[in-house]
């Protein structure tokens, strides 16, 4: 399990367990993880999040285009397993949760407590925004500029 | 938005390439694929057309390392250049923390560079980014080209740069100018992090 | 199609207790027509009926004694009754004074003719 803040454990943790799901992962509708748990193996989880953020942006503004309300949910089905999409509101914002399943599991089973996730969300998300902190210190571009001299071989 | 895990203390920005089709958005991700060791970066996803042009996006996770204690990682993504594309080109700026335009050089494109900058401006007006405080860089990429097909750098600040942006020359297939544009706006999304102008989810 | 469904399943919900009966896709758990009493979430219902009847298919299967027909699982405060059919399976949610062997025997009818 991570997370980039400590109350979604607890119900990420609960959703994956109880939906018997393979793996689970929270992002920004922007496409960046903000937690993970289950099997990831060898995923490329910035490159799935990428994806999976770019499938429920695109089929929800296809179906305003068309005249709709967005698609909440986006569904996959695979041989051997499948993917859920949806997008929901947090205090935090909106977010987007992939859940990859196999047979152990049921697509209706997934959506039903993926809407208790989302209940269990808002519950725990901590009612007032934690004041900013301080983040880079003022001479973050030596380290910055030694970085990407590194990074390309200069 | 940038992205601040205080706890594993990691920060993650995203980084989007704009500009019309053709002017070398996927070519400045590709050669950063090619020169960053294999353990700094992720794979390359390109969703494109069977001819190689963009339909949705490139992207490429790289990992720029520990800077001021955090590991800091840029998610860069490419936009479709074609006119036709906007729908597409809005859904990738979504929450970019800063973009770099890359403008063809050459003279006959010079109008395709207009209009693509003034899209770019347009759709994030649309996302409520007051873009005089955006992070933005100018790439003015095929200086490379003989010279009576271009436009030089200082014509294209003049045609392009009214919001006197950094702008660097660039010759994207050969990597000239890929590093300093990447460093450029890497700079200018960290520095306004550190201003606290970019919120920590 | 589904109006057709609607009526087998108005069909049962006429029965004394009977609190819903869905028509549910095996392969996914979705709903795929419904008759329930306000309150009850359907979803829920069809989610773990097809659960349910898939884990008796494999079981059995695994055991040796053919598909499942019908599966009873009862509570304190009533049943959850499957219907498995090979495509889809009939769900319903009775109360403890349902007549048990009168719903079996409309269930195990409907789900024949839901093929």
């Amino acid at each position: 399990m991570r997370a980039v803040e400590p109350w979604v454990v607890a119900p990420l943790r609960a959703f994956v367990a109880e939906s018997s799901a393979r793996l689970a992962l929270l992002m920004t509708s922007s496409g960046q993880v903000v937690a993970q748990h289950g099997f990831v193996g060898a995923l490329d989880l910035m490159s799935v999040a990428a994806l999976g953020a770019g499938i429920v942006a695109s089929s929800s503004e296809l179906a305003v285009t068309v005249g709709w309300e967005p698609f909440r949910v986006v569904a996959h089905q695979g041989k051997e397993q499948a993917h859920f999409l949806a997008w929901f509101d947090t205090p935090r914002g909106r977010w987007i949760a992939l859940v990859v399943f196999g047979s152990e599991t049921k697509l209706g089973l997934v959506r039903v407590f993926f809407e208790q996730l989302v209940e269990d969300l808002a519950a725990a998300a901590p009612p007032e925004e934690e004041p900013r902190r301080e983040v880079l210190a003022a001479d973050f571009e030596r380290e910055l500029n030694a970085s990407l001299r590194a990074l390309f071989g200069r | 938005m940038s992205l601040v895990n205080f706890t594993t203390r990691e920060i993650t920005c995203k980084i989007v390439y704009y500009g019309p089709g053709r002017s070398g958005k996927t070519t400045n991700l590709q050669y950063i694929y090619g020169r960053v060791p294999e353990a700094r970066r992720g794979r390359m996803v390109s969703l494109a057309t069977q001819t190689d042009r963009t339909l949705f996006f490139d992207f490429l996770p790289i990992d720029l390392g520990v800077i001021s204690g955090f590991t800091t990682r840029f998610q860069l993504y490419t936009v479709p250049g074609q006119v036709y594309y906007n729908a597409t080109r809005k859904l990738v700026l979504q929450g970019a923390d800063g973009v770099v335009f890359v403008a063809d050089s050459q003279a006959r494109r010079l109008e395709d560079n207009l209009e693509s900058l003034q899209n770019l401006q347009a759709n994030l007006l649309g996302q409520g980014v007051d873009v005089r405080n955006f992070p933005v860089v100018l790439q003015y990429n095929k200086q490379d080209l003989p010279a009576d097909l271009i436009l030089t750098h200082a014509d294209l600040d003049d045609a392009l740069n009214f919001r006197n942006y950094r702008s660097f020359p660039g010759d994207a297939l050969r990597g000239a100018g890929v590093f300093e544009t990447l460093k450029g706006i890497s700079e200018l999304v960290l520095k306004r992090l550190a201003a606290g102008g970019a919120g920590a989810a | 199609m589904t109006s057709q469904f609607q009526a087998m399943l108005d069909g049962l919900t006429r029965l004394r207790g009977v609190r819903g009966a869905l028509v549910v896709s095996l392969e996914d758990g979705l709903v795929v027509a419904e008759s329930v009493m306000g309150g009850l979430k359907g979803g829920a219902l069809a989610a773990i009926g097809a659960t349910l009847a898939g884990r008796a298919v494999e079981l059995s299967g695994r055991g040796g004694f053919g598909r499942p027909r019908f599966l009873h699982l009862q509570g304190d405060d009533g049943a959850l009754l499957v219907a498995p059919g090979h495509d889809l399976a009939l769900v319903a949610l009775a109360g403890r004074d349902v007549p048990i062997g009168m719903l079996r025997l409309e269930m195990l009818r409907t789900a024949e003719r839901l093929g």
